[in-house]
């Protein structure tokens, strides 16, 4: 097992790591101009606010309704982009926090929603939640996280719930999930982080398990957790990056998977994925930005995953934490690794 | 619709599908398809002596027009999905609640009151079958309501018969068959294939429905990571045997849908197993005939992917899997050969390299991004070989590349100039 100690100070080192790479990451001659805006066309911020502050009272929707089994997910993706548009206040944190609780189950689990049984994905939404609203503590952090850890498999993989599946997705959940309440010494992070590489493919990207397709949401995942863990040295960070930089497409778009069509979503997992190996460079930032500002519904709020569908919160969040990512004017800086907002970040970790 | 009782829509939805137990399609129908169908759909009540009437009758009643439902095919019309849904979560909610607590009472033996836990004890059997009964429902409604997959898993594997697995694996693929993406669906069976796995030892027919399950939702819900995912997830249940034989069924199928990535994803999983097998190392020692039979799979997969990427110009997915095939066969074959092989290999790769870059006068995109992946096929492996052998390329093709790269990806110089500095040369 890990030294309690030894962890703190990798810990303490990860922080200023990050700090350093988003200083690196991020020179100014890659800053996007003001020139460059008046031609791509501009954020339609106000409206995005709004669009997700009226998806609150459109529960009762079919829609809606037939996705209520993930709300707290989609509470996690609408949240967020308020706070990334500076307009959290808009919501009242008291009904949000109440309802929140009402999704743990008594193992110390999340549900998707009340009465679901609990899921870890479900329970990292839930501890992000309570996060933007800096409300962490209103959680029993023991038995939480003393949940995800029971979680965790001989070989190092995490299952997603007691049933037993194991993905890398459930890897990052957890570790995030435990470092976040910084209890990451009650599992093994040494064997969970074995487990991830093995996860590596000949192409240098990763799958959900040993030998399965390499796919831009499980890098970011892998990725993701090796950079919680203070491990990206296990990364080929060249070969990673050449083939996520392959995905990008004429359009600007990104894609998650070779001979897929670009999807706003992928903004978020390819890009998030290149900042945390440094590599963010080798793809054309301008050219994204304006994929992804065609892909706003600039009259109602929200964005589409490509320019002209519809639109949803799960890409508008991805929307909009890419243009976070991309140093978007006006926008609220967000972590590459945790997928908060760096002030969230900063107020848990330098407190 | 607004009159439907949601409550009796449950009711006739429930008895649809106990009455044909074979429906192995499920869909949902917009009310304007639904009338032209519903047209010659076959009655789903008892039989009537009027059949003129009847017909009239339904148009009349909202919930004879909700299902349709005809050789084993079962379609919903998209106007009743919301009260279903509500009824059918409603119900399936109230049974989960009953359910647990009674199985709580059983195994915490609170006997504070006999009389009432025996009583408690004997409505289980009929908790359960409702508990099955109303996830099914909400299953075909929503696919992805994990708890109700849960529960299903916690009403089975307290049982003995191994019969219910199956019917598990036959509501999964129901549950595919609208959609076929549905993560928890995909979940649901890797979990039964455990169980099963753990009551009996030949899972050699399951493994074989199960592979082709997978190639008929491929066939339908094209690049779907899920589906390829689960057949990769089977081959580490599979004989030496059994991956020949995949390797060779699935080709064609490969031939035919070339930028299908998780295709060739799974071929490559196939074309690792041989090289893992620890057999395959022994037998490399001790049964030298055995091993050329691998040599000459492998030498055969590198023919045909050439064959590929000369007819279809341009697909990705074909130069992605020639960057696995010719790695490993450097490192597995080539490498450990007497004689020049790697150089002879790297030379052939470089003629494909150079018929693949010429460019017809009137420029077709598919040329140009097939000169694209030729030259990032060849940086590629320029970057993963050996210092030497890389440097030997570049000084074979360098200026080709430098001259392609420049003129159909100038976006992409940078991995040239990432694959020189590795191979020492500024
Ligand atoms: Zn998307």
């Amino acid at each position: 097992m890990w030294d309690v100690n030894e962890l703190w100070m990798q810990f303490e080192i990860m922080i200023l790591n990050k700090g350093e790479s988003i200083l690196i990451t991020f020179p100014k001659q890659f800053l996007i101009g003001e020139s460059c805006l008046i031609i791509m066309g501009e954020l339609a911020a106000e409206q995005h606010a709004k669009y997700i502050l009226t998806i609150e009272k459109k529960k009762d929707d079919v829609e809606s309704v037939l996705m209520e089994h993930l709300r707290i997910n989609g509470a996690y993706w609408g949240l967020t982009t308020l706070d990334i548009l500076g307009k959290l206040s808009a919501v009242d944190q008291e009904t949000v926090i109440s309802w929140v609780m009402s999704c743990q189950h008594e193992s110390g689990g999340f549900g998707g929603n009340e009465g679901h049984d609990p899921h870890v994905l479900y329970t990292l939404s839930a501890i992000q939640i309570l996060a933007l609203f800096n409300k962490i503590e209103v959680l029993d952090i023991e038995k939480v996280s003393s949940y995800v850890a029971t979680l965790q498999n001989e070989d190092g993989s995490f299952s997603g719930d007691k049933w037993g599946e194991i993905d890398t997705r459930f890897s990052y959940v957890a570790l995030c999930s435990l470092a976040l309440l910084k209890k990451l010494y009650k599992i093994n992070v040494e064997k969970a982080v074995r487990y991830i590489v093995s996860c590596k493919n000949l192409d240098g990207g990763f799958g959900c398990t040993p030998g399965a397709e390499s796919h831009a949401g499980q890098i970011f995942c892998c990725i993701g957790a090796l950079a919680i863990t203070g491990c990206l040295h296990h990364v080929d960070k060249d070969l990673l990056g050449w083939w996520l930089c392959e995905r990008q497409v004429k359009s600007g778009g990104l894609n998650g998977r070779p001979e897929k069509l670009p999807d706003v979503c992928y903004s978020w997992w390819v890009l998030s994925s290149l900042i945390m190996i440094d590599r963010v460079h080798w793809i054309d930032k301008e050219k994204l930005v304006k994929f992804i500002l065609d892909c706003q519904d600039k009259e109602n709020g929200g964005i589409s995953d490509r320019p002209d569908d519809a639109v949803d919160v799960f890409h508008t969040y991805f929307g909009v934490a890419g243009l976070s990512l991309l140093e978007y004017p006006g926008l609220k800086a967000i972590d590459p690794a945790y997928a908060l907002p760096v002030d969230v970040i900063n107020r848990i970790f330098l407190n | 619709m607004n009159n439907t009782d949601p409550s009796s829509l449950l009711h006739k939805f429930q008895f649809i599908l106990d009455s044909d137990p074979l429906i192995d399609e499920v869909g949902f129908v917009h009310p304007s398809q639904f009338a032209a169908i519903s047209d010659s759909s076959i009655s789903l009540d008892p039989p009537s002596s009027d059949d003129n009437l009847k017909s009239k009758a339904s148009e009349a009643n909202p919930i004879d027009m909700a299902f349709w439902c005809r050789d084993h095919k079962l379609g919903i019309s998209t106007h009743v999905i919301h009260p279903l849904y509500n009824a059918a979560k409603h119900a399936f909610m109230f049974s989960l609640k009953q359910y647990r607590m009674v199985v709580d009472l059983h195994t915490n033996k609170v006997v504070l009151d006999t009389d009432n836990v025996s009583n408690a004890l004997s409505s289980l059997p009929a908790l359960e079958s409702e508990i099955m009964n109303h996830s099914r429902a909400l299953l075909l409604l929503s696919c992805d309501f994990g708890t109700a997959w849960n529960c299903r898993k916690e009403v089975i594997s307290k049982k003995e018969d191994i019969m219910l697995y199956f019917d598990e694996l036959k509501l999964s693929t129901l549950v595919l068959s609208y959609s076929p993406k549905s993560e928890r669906a995909w979940i649901h069976r890797r979990w039964v294939i455990k169980m099963i796995a753990g009551k009996c030892t030949d899972l050699h027919e399951v493994l074989k429905n199960e592979s082709e399950l997978a190639k008929r939702i491929a066939e339908k819900s094209k690049m779907n990571y899920r589906a390829w995912n689960h057949r990769c997830w089977l081959v580490s249940y599979m004989s030496e045997s059994q991956i020949i034989d995949e390797l060779i069924n699935n080709r064609d199928w490969a031939g035919l849908n070339v930028a299908d990535n998780s295709c060739f994803h799974y071929r490559t999983r196939l074309m690792t197993r041989t090289l893992d097998d620890s057999r395959y190392k022994q037998d490399a020692i001790e049964n030298p005939s055995h091993a050329t039979k691998f040599y000459q799979l492998w030498k055969e997969e590198l023919t045909w992917s050439e064959t590929l990427i000369k007819r279809y110009i341009g697909r990705e997915s074909l130069w992605l899997y020639r960057r696995f095939l010719s790695l490993c066969w450097i490192k597995h074959f080539a490498d450990r050969m007497c004689g020049d092989n790697v150089n002879l290999f790297l030379d052939s790769e470089l003629l494909l390299f150079r018929s693949s870059t010429t460019i017809p006068d009137n420029v077709f995109e598919d040329y140009e991004s097939q000169a694209m992946f030729a030259a990032t096929y060849v940086m590629w492996l320029i970057k993963q070989l050996d210092e030497f052998r890389g440097l030997e390329i570049q000084q074979k093709v360098g200026e080709e590349i430098e001259e392609v790269v420049s003129k159909v990806c100038p976006n992409k110089s940078f991995l040239w100039d990432l694959v020189r500095m590795k191979s020492g040369r500024q």
